[in-house]
């Protein structure tokens, strides 16, 4: 095959594209296994009845979630089932008011509001949980989204997206799920001011 | 990464590759123009571009591989122009001549 | 003129009104930085942003389709096969982004149920349309494929551009499919849709415009069709090849396994490599051709799209691929001085420079060349690269502020936005998105003008003097 043979250059086309799209579809299998809910990586969905924490860990080099004692989500213990109908409302919430054209979820969405990937974990809570008067962060969350613009944090006020009271505790399910994905360490430096 | 790592790091980067592309432009540029001057800055911005990967090898905290990423990405850089520059004209010759 | 290039006038007027409306959007999103309380409890930057968004693929994308409705009559030798059924699908299309964009701004959203889903907003970035107009997307990208696919079959003539065409049109419209459904998991539902959207902007839709490329070139100058075909098959294997699996680099931060740092990283990485070849490309038919050419619009914005495509996606899209700088740049505006770059370089400059070319047919100007596209090159390309520029001081600082230093809070983002050099960008952001503005309407004023105004005889004007 002659390098001046657009022939040649077909072929080199045709097996290149075959060649790394197998791989895709490898890596892909892998991938999805890896990344289902229940994964070492993706927790079920029944860890919002357990307490998440976000720890360095020195072998790998970043943060990861660190998933410990059980606690009860607005005051309950959720079966599998409950667990898993709380996370598909508030994934339907997520998009039915379109929060990643604020907001971004590991990092992926837009930019005007704060990235949510740890946002259950936020040590702004322990301030605003106070402002809100409720005695866990689940309810103050869920107080905050049902209406954002009465707890302005700052001078970008979240709008008003009439989330009703369900709406509102299954978002917060999902947010606290979301905190206990493994995310290779994204954001970095989670909760830890750096010497400039 | 610290800050002052990230900043340096991330230009450099930008700047290696923008130099990878002045280095194509005014190679491409020399094989049409007589101008030596143009090859001189084919050659300057060349020099640059492989400098400039030399103190991302040895000033940045990047891992050995990536390191070695970037030595053979120079590589692939210096070779380009001139590969891509001889294909384009034989080609054309091919079709004069076909 | 074949139907079907009458039908790709339509489409490019189309493509260019959406991109007014791009324009206009972009505008009213940029301003919500810097006054957030504008129009507040009436339209929130969710929905500007959307509008932007999405306008701008739709625009992309009629584009593209009127670019191919006008060269493939002439490469297949015929009338395009279902060309009636294309034309009224036209106004289909056309009536179903208004709806929907209506719908964006008045209805905005709907309660989490399916029915959301199905007819007001999808909410997932590019592809918030409800579903009942992404069925209507399908339908229509499918008689698209259909006149093209149809065509081949019934002239029975094939070449190195259609060939390359057609397959890349199955998996374009394959991957769309991912527009549809809610998947509850995080993980799994960005995992599916960067698939849609980084196999379509760096893959599919590379080789789309590569194609439309190779046809321009032809007509634009002169390019034999052995040579604009061979180059065609080198840039799908080097772009495809690092592009493909290229797409790892999404795949670092949404709770994918860590060996996507390295392949996505690695791959990533050597795509600038392809764009280099291209800038090599691009100076040797500016020079061959001396410069010269009967369309100097259409050649200055071809010349756009290689440097561009190289700088917005390659510099740029270098600088934060690494992963151990990813970490800090993913999801701030970083990206989005990347993306406007890339966008612009790599597509918008194309489509731009296909419509000079078919306007200089259409009106059958000798020569194509005078001031005001000067004018609007000009300003469309420094408004672009001031905005892309003010984007990126505003990214360093909030890559460093927010991320770097502050911990990555919410505390840490609220200091990255208040963060002087953060605000600056914003405001420089819009001052440049001003001057692109401009640049679009002189644009559009260029576009309905250029190749009208007879040129004055040389005898003519030499005697005036």
């Amino acid at each position: 095959m002659h390098v001046d043979d657009p022939a040649f250059w077909r072929a080199g086309a045709i097996s290149t594209v075959l060649v790394m799209s197998v791989v895709l579809i490898m890596l892909t299998i892998d991938t999805l296994g890896a990344i289902s809910a229940g994964s070492a990586r993706v927790p079920a969905y029944a860890v919002i009845n357990r307490h998440i924490d976000y720890k360095f860990d020195a072998k790998r080099g970043n943060d990861v979630p660190v998933i410990t004692a059980s606690e009860p989500f607005f005051g309950k213990a959720w079966e599998a089932a409950a667990a898993e109908a709380l996370i598909e409302q508030g994934k339907l919430v997520i998009q039915s008011r379109a929060c990643m054209d604020c907001h971004t979820f590991f990092g992926n969405g837009a930019y005007y509001a704060p990235d949510l990937t740890k946002a259950w974990l936020d040590p702004a809570w322990e301030t605003w949980q106070a402002i809100t008067g409720k005695p866990t962060r689940e309810e103050a969350m869920a107080a905050f989204l049902m209406n954002p613009e009465m707890y302005r944090t700052w001078t970008r006020t979240m709008p008003n997206l009439g989330l009703t009271e369900p709406e509102a505790v299954a978002t917060v399910a999902y947010l606290k799920w979301m905190a206990a994905v493994d995310s290779n360490g994204f954001p970095p430096n989670f909760g830890r001011m750096q010497k400039k | 990464m610290s800050t002052p790592d990230l900043l340096q790091t991330a230009l450099l980067l930008g700047v290696y590759v923008a130099l990878a592309g002045l280095y194509g432009l005014f190679y491409a540029i020399a094989r049409l123009a007589t101008a030596p001057l143009i090859r001189g800055a084919a050659a300057f911005a060349g020099t640059l571009h492989v400098l400039m990967g030399a103190v991302v090898v040895l000033w940045t905290p990047l891992g050995t591989p990536w390191k070695g990423l970037i030595v053979a990405s120079s590589a692939a850089v210096l070779v380009i122009p001139p590969l891509t520059w001889r294909l384009l004209q034989r080609s054309h010759e091919t079709e004069i001549e076909g | 003129m074949y139907r079907s290039q009458v039908l790709a006038l339509k489409y490019f007027s189309a493509a260019m009104a959406l991109f007014g409306v791009m324009v206009l959007a972009g505008l009213l999103a940029a301003c919500y930085y810097i006054h957030p309380d504008l129009l507040f409890g009436i339209l929130h930057f969710n929905i500007a942003k959307i509008l932007h968004i999405d306008t701008m693929i739709i625009w992309l994308l009629m584009g593209f389709m009127g670019a191919l409705y006008w060269f493939l009559p002439e490469e297949f030798g015929r009338e395009l096969a279902g060309i009636a059924a294309a034309e009224a699908l036209f106004y289909v299309f056309c009536a179903a982004v208004a709806v929907v964009a209506i719908v964006f701004i008045f209805v905005q959203y709907g309660g989490a149920n399916e029915a959301t889903l199905w007819f007001i907003n999808q909410g997932r970035k590019y592809v918030e349309a409800p579903r009942w107009a992404a069925i209507g997307v399908v339908v229509i990208m499918a008689v698209f494929a259909y006149n093209i696919i149809g065509t081949a079959y019934a002239s029975r003539k094939i070449t190195g551009i259609t060939a390359v065409l057609m397959v890349d049109l199955v998996p374009l419209l394959a991957l769309y499919l991912i527009a549809f459904p809610a998947i509850s998991n995080m993980s799994t539902d960005l995992f599916w849709w960067w698939w849609l959207v980084h196999l379509w902007v760096e893959a599919t839709w590379e080789v789309l415009i590569g194609c439309i490329m190779a046809l321009t070139l032809m007509r634009l100058l002169g390019t034999p069709r052995r040579i604009v075909e061979m180059w065609l098959y080198i840039e799908v294997a080097l772009v495809l090849g690092t592009g493909i699996l290229g797409l790892g680099h999404h795949y670092f931060w949404i709770g994918t396994p860590a060996y996507w740092l390295a392949i996505g990283g690695f791959f990533s990485a050597l795509e600038p490599l392809p764009l280099l070849g291209m800038v090599v490309h691009a100076v040797y038919d500016a020079g061959t051709h001396r410069m010269k050419t009967t369309n100097k619009p259409a050649f200055y914005w071809m010349m756009a799209e290689a440097f561009g495509n190289f700088l917005g996606g390659g510099v740029w899209g270098f600088m934060i691929t690494l992963p151990q700088v990813n970490l800090y740049a993913h999801g701030t505006q970083w990206t989005v001085s990347h993306g406007h770059f890339a966008f612009w370089g790599a597509y918008a400059s194309g489509v731009v420079s296909v419509i000079y070319l078919v306007v200089q047919k259409v009106r059958g100007a000798a020569e194509l060349d005078g001031a005001l596209w000067k004018w609007s090159f000009a300003a469309l390309n420094i408004g672009l690269i001031g905005m892309v520029g003010a984007l990126l001081v505003s990214g360093f600082a909030q890559a460093f502020v927010e991320r770097a230093i502050g911990g990555s809070t919410h505390e840490a983002f609220i200091a990255g936005q208040e963060n002087p050099w953060f605000v600056q960008g914003m405001i420089m952001r819009v001052i440049f998105g001003l001057i692109f503005a401009a640049g679009y309407a002189a644009l559009m004023w260029d576009l309905l003008t250029i190749g009208k105004r007879a040129p004055v005889p040389a005898a003519v004007a030499v005697a005036a003097e």
